[in-house]
């Protein structure tokens, strides 16, 4: 009897994941599957043949610099996660009681998320422009003499899409958190309201430990995200100036689609999801530190 | 008073957020000239309506785009939302075997560049039969991993008593999933649809990649017939590009709706 | 590291992914147009699709129109591919699923060199009564695959600088007939005011025309098969690009032109540049004097020479919009004829953006009329005589993508101070030697 409801449980179990399981199998793990045999190939897309080069395209692949590189854009460009979430959680605070116009506000904070890229990359282009740009001339207004040169500088360009990311993903942060925020009791935020010494310490100690499980969701869903990010760089700088913006995801596009080389392509595409899964677990391992679940 | 700070605050962070899209709105009205034109001008010189009218009525057909469009997402949304419900719930809410195990996978998959699996997925869509037709953005569309991940975090926080006191009664999983989950989830769900429906309205690389025929198009590929030979025509890409955020304006006003009523009983917590 | 062949794998899947795909093809062209079948083969309707970069507006709709009112029996309808990244990838993807494109084409040697590799274009020597050689002239040569031709080249490439006149003459100078870049640094700074810089050129065509220009002959690898972008002659001329953008700022340096998206033409047409060193596509820009308005008459110069005496310098040239038939198609023979008329004149209606054609059949009088069309008064029209029909060396964009793409990325650096001349030279020199040993 209990071995059969054992049985039927499980049975139940797999009735319920099957349809998605079978979908995300079909267009995404078994696709993936064929490019990672695709790594140990030379294969030219849309050449018809292809060798086995063993492990070649990887020892390639340690000695490129330009791997190197777009890893370290990478890793700074992702810096503009927890910035998001961050300011996402303070935002949401504010949204979530304190202000008249709620729905106009959150749809405002929102409309960013939902954009067509091509288009705004090019706004973004026009705003950071280092003549005349509005950031520039906002910022010489303030009487820097010597604003940064932005997407002209190897050295700042990155950092511009590190803005444009945490202005992007910031309204899904903020609505994701809203909700999270609906789950804590009223009391505990109306205390928010006393005063200053107080509201830092409910923020601190209560509201913050509370959603924290979101928190972990919302950093590692975003460094995904980021980190699968093509779009934008192609769109605004398109990896340049020099190789200042080329992140992973354009590298691997560009040599399988402008350098038509699958086979390193596919091989970089393995070591960034090492890196993706790295990352994931570090955050999955640490989360004990600092995620309370109630 | 305090309240009233805040939101004064907040609607400044806020036109900063919607900075860029006055920018695109106010070039749409502008005349080519004045895209470049610094000290930058709100309000054009000569506004033009012309390039909002020739969104619909110039030689690429925007309403079939629209409809393609619409097409598309809807049925990925609805699609991928019920069937990230459903795994969520058997992923939270039912014990078994290999079920932690499966679930691991499932974030990997979500780790996947997109780049590298569109060669293999050209492969099988034209084995299939499925290349140049809009059944090559609906079907991987239907299946999201963000979604069930999403939805599992919902699920699991949940209190355990609700399903057991429905299951001592004699319910089913499917019935507690249907009766009870599904409308308690209705914040969570909403969410979810907003932000899948803003995946499949956006995309651009699998619709530039698996659709040929141009009365398949989307709005998002139709943006790329302004980028002219050796230059850009920008305002009418502002302009298109404006009239492409209508749909997802109104998805979100009416999603914002059910968060805001299911707010009282909901959460997203792990 | 031994090698085994998995060819056979892709194979497979490429041959399961077009035995299945084939029924799709056949209800999706082909057949649409049979009414009168029963009269035979002549009534039958065959659909052609072509394929191209140009926008269909700027003239192929209309060549596809004149075509199938004249030939009722091969319908040809015009798909427009954007000429970039993406672009090329949904061309290619369309030609591997062999669907829906007939004729095709190619803008660059390396990627027609690609598709003819994986057999999607048509070897089109059986085709004999059609002297390819005799046609086009000598520059047809640049665009044979293993000493075959696959692709038709239409198109006259013309490179110059475009000048002024206006300008000019106020400063007094005559129009340059053979000039170096430090004549061209002259002219510049006698043209430029509070308003206009002297001059300007495409950052891709730049480097092109600098570089791979100066080492047409020598070759831009050494026998030893190394690179010979350390060459002496790129260090100079990059030395003399960057002193014309940073120095002399006669020229806008690199950093305004890519973050604003600085449009030249745009620039040019409206008196902010005065010398642009472009080519004949800025006739449909020019030519629009609606949404360009310009007071000024244009005329024309060859493209500079690096340094005086300079002997082995080429012009950028040649032919180019090299046209291909897809292998797979159902309808080679009637893509051929189609193919026959367009490089022979139908073409034509292209002429207005600069596209003029190379055969020697089609009407070159007419064409030129086209380019200029009713604006004869604003074209100077004997330095224009002179460029188009001068006898200079010429030489084509050979370089393979990845090659290109290095350059840039090093040279760009030196352009916005990011590193030194000789960083920027030896960086290329190393990455271009490591991309050598692995091809």
């Amino acid at each position: 009897m209990k071995l059969n409801w054992m049985r039927r449980q499980q049975l139940v179990g797999y009735m319920f994941i099957a349809p998605n399981m079978i979908g995300v199998t079909a267009f995404i793990i078994l696709p993936a599957l064929f490019s990672i045999f695709l790594a140990f190939t030379n294969w030219e897309f849309p050449q018809l043949s292809a060798d086995f080069v063993g492990m070649s395209n990887f020892s390639r692949l340690v000695q490129d610099e330009v791997f190197y590189n777009s890893l370290k854009n990478t890793l700074i460009f992702l810096g503009s996660v927890p910035i998001s979430v961050g300011l996402g959680f303070l935002a949401a605070l504010v949204l979530n009681k304190s202000v008249y116009f709620k729905k106009v506000l959150r749809t405002m904070f929102f409309l960013p998320y939902i954009t067509t890229g091509v288009a705004i990359a090019f706004v973004w282009m026009l705003i950071f422009q280092p003549v005349n740009g509005p950031v520039n001339t906002l910022l010489m207004n303030l009487g820097i003499s010597n604003p940064p040169g932005w997407l002209s500088s190897t050295s700042s360009a990155i950092f511009v899409f590190d803005i444009i990311w945490i202005w992007f993903l910031l309204g899904y942060n903020i609505i994701i958190y809203l909700a999270a925020l609906q789950e804590i009791s009223s009391e505990q935020l109306e205390a928010s309201k006393i005063d200053g010494a107080r509201l830092f310490h409910t923020v601190r100690y209560v509201i913050w430990p509370l959603v924290s499980p979101t928190t972990l969701f919302l950093l590692m869903t975003g460094f995904i995200v980021s980190i699968k990010q093509m779009g934008i760089f192609q769109a605004v700088t398109n990896g340049g100036p020099g190789d200042s913006t080329t992140v992973l995801s354009l590298y691997i596009y560009k040599t399988a689609f402008r350098y038509y080389d699958m086979g390193y392509a596919s091989a970089i595409s393995v070591a960034l999801l090492v890196i993706i899964i790295l990352i994931t677990a570090i955050q999955w391992i640490a989360q004990k530190k600092w995620v309370h679940y109630s | 008073m305090r309240k009233l700070i805040s939101t004064i605050v907040m609607f400044m962070f806020a036109l900063i957020m919607i900075y860029p899209f006055l920018w695109m709105i106010s070039t749409s009205f502008k005349q080519p000239f004045e895209v470049f034109q610094s000290p930058f001008q709100w309000i054009s010189d000569q506004p033009t309506l012309k390039y909002h009218e020739n969104v619909w009525t110039g030689t690429a057909s925007f309403i079939t785009y629209y409809w393609n469009s619409l097409k598309i997402s809807i049925i990925s949304t609805i699609g991928a939302v019920f069937f990230a419900a459903v795994a969520a719930y058997g992923f939270s809410r039912i014990e078994f075997k290999g079920r932690d195990t499966l679930f691991l996978i499932y974030l990997v998959a979500m780790m996947i560049p997109n780049q590298i699996i569109f060669i293999p997925k050209f492969i099988m869509f034209n084995a299939l039969g499925l290349y140049n037709t809009h059944w090559a953005l609906i079907l991987p569309g239907l299946f999201t991993v963000l979604g069930v991940f999403m939805l599992r975090q919902f699920f699991i926080a949940v209190p355990k008593d609700i399903s057991e006191s429905a299951m001592l009664d004699g319910a089913g999983h499917f019935s507690i999933f249907l009766r009870i989950m599904l409308p308690m989830a209705k914040p969570s769900l909403a969410t979810l649809a907003i932000i899948d429906f803003s995946w499949h309205w956006n995309d651009f690389e699998n619709a530039l990649i698996f659709l040929l025929d141009e009365k398949l198009y989307t709005v998002s590929l139709g943006l790329q017939s302004f980028v002219l030979e050796n230059s850009v025509d920008y305002n009418g890409m502002m302009a298109a590009a404006t009239a492409g955020m209508v749909p997802m304006i109104i998805v979100f006003l009416i999603g914002q709706k059910f968060i805001v009523e299911g707010l009282a009983s909901s959460a997203v917590k792990g | 590291m031994k090698k085994k062949s998995v060819g056979f794998v892709v194979i497979l899947m490429i041959v399961a992914a077009l035995s299945a795909c084939s029924s799709n093809n056949n209800n999706s062209q082909g057949t649409s147009g049979q009414a009168g079948s029963s009269n035979g083969s002549s009534d039958k309707v065959v659909n052609l699709t072509f394929w191209g970069g140009v926008p269909a507006e700027a003239g192929p709709q209309e060549i596809v129109d004149t075509w199938n009112k004249q030939n009722p029996n091969i319908q040809v309808t015009y798909v427009r591919y954007v000429n970039d990244d993406s672009g090329n990838l949904k061309l290619d993807t369309a030609l591997v699923s062999g669907q829906n494109v007939d004729i095709f084409a190619n803008y660059t040697k390396p990627l027609l060199s690609k598709r003819v590799s994986s057999g999607a274009a048509l070897d089109l020597s059986p085709f004999s009564e059609y002297n390819i050689d005799d046609k086009m002239g000598a520059g047809a040569k640049e665009w044979l695959v293993d000493d075959k031709y696959y692709a038709l080249p239409t198109k006259r490439n013309m490179h110059f600088v475009w000048l002024n006149k206006d300008a000019l003459d106020e400063a007094g100078l005559p129009v340059p007939t053979d000039w170096t870049l430090a004549d061209v640094e002259k002219y510049a700074k006698a043209l430029q005011t509070d308003t206009r810089w002297g001059y300007a050129s495409f950052p891709f065509w730049r480097d092109v025309v600098s570089f791979d220009g100066s080492l047409a002959v020598q070759g831009s690898v050494k026998e030893d098969g190394t690179s010979n972008f350390d060459a002496p002659i790129v260090g100079e001329a990059l030395q003399q690009q960057y002193d014309m953008m940073h120095t002399s700022k006669v020229s806008p340096p690199i950093s305004l032109i890519e973050t604003t998206k600085m449009n030249l033409i745009a620039e040019f047409l409206g008196n902010k540049v005065a010398m642009l060193n472009a080519g004949e596509w800025v006739f449909r820009d020019a030519n629009n004097l609606t949404d360009y308005p310009r007071d000024f008459t244009a005329a024309f110069a060859p493209l500079p020479r690096m340094t005086e005496g300079q002997d082995d310098f080429r012009y950028l040239g040649g032919l180019g919009d090299a046209i291909a038939i897809n292998a797979k198609s159902e309808h080679t023979k009637e893509a051929w004829e189609f193919l026959k008329w367009y490089a022979d004149g139908g073409m034509l209606p292209q002429a207005a953006g600069g596209r003029i054609p190379a055969s020697k059949d089609a009407d070159q009088a007419k064409a030129i009329e086209l380019l200029l069309g009713d604006l004869k008064d604003k074209y100077d029209l004997e330095s224009l005589e002179r460029v188009l029909s001068n006898e200079l060396p010429t030489f084509q964009v050979s370089l393979p993508q990845e090659v290109l793409d290095i350059r840039t990325e090093e040279f760009d650096k030196y352009y916005i101070k990011a590193q030194s001349l000789e960083e920027a030279i030896q960086n290329v020199v190393k990455r271009h030697n490591e991309f050598l040993k692995r091809n």
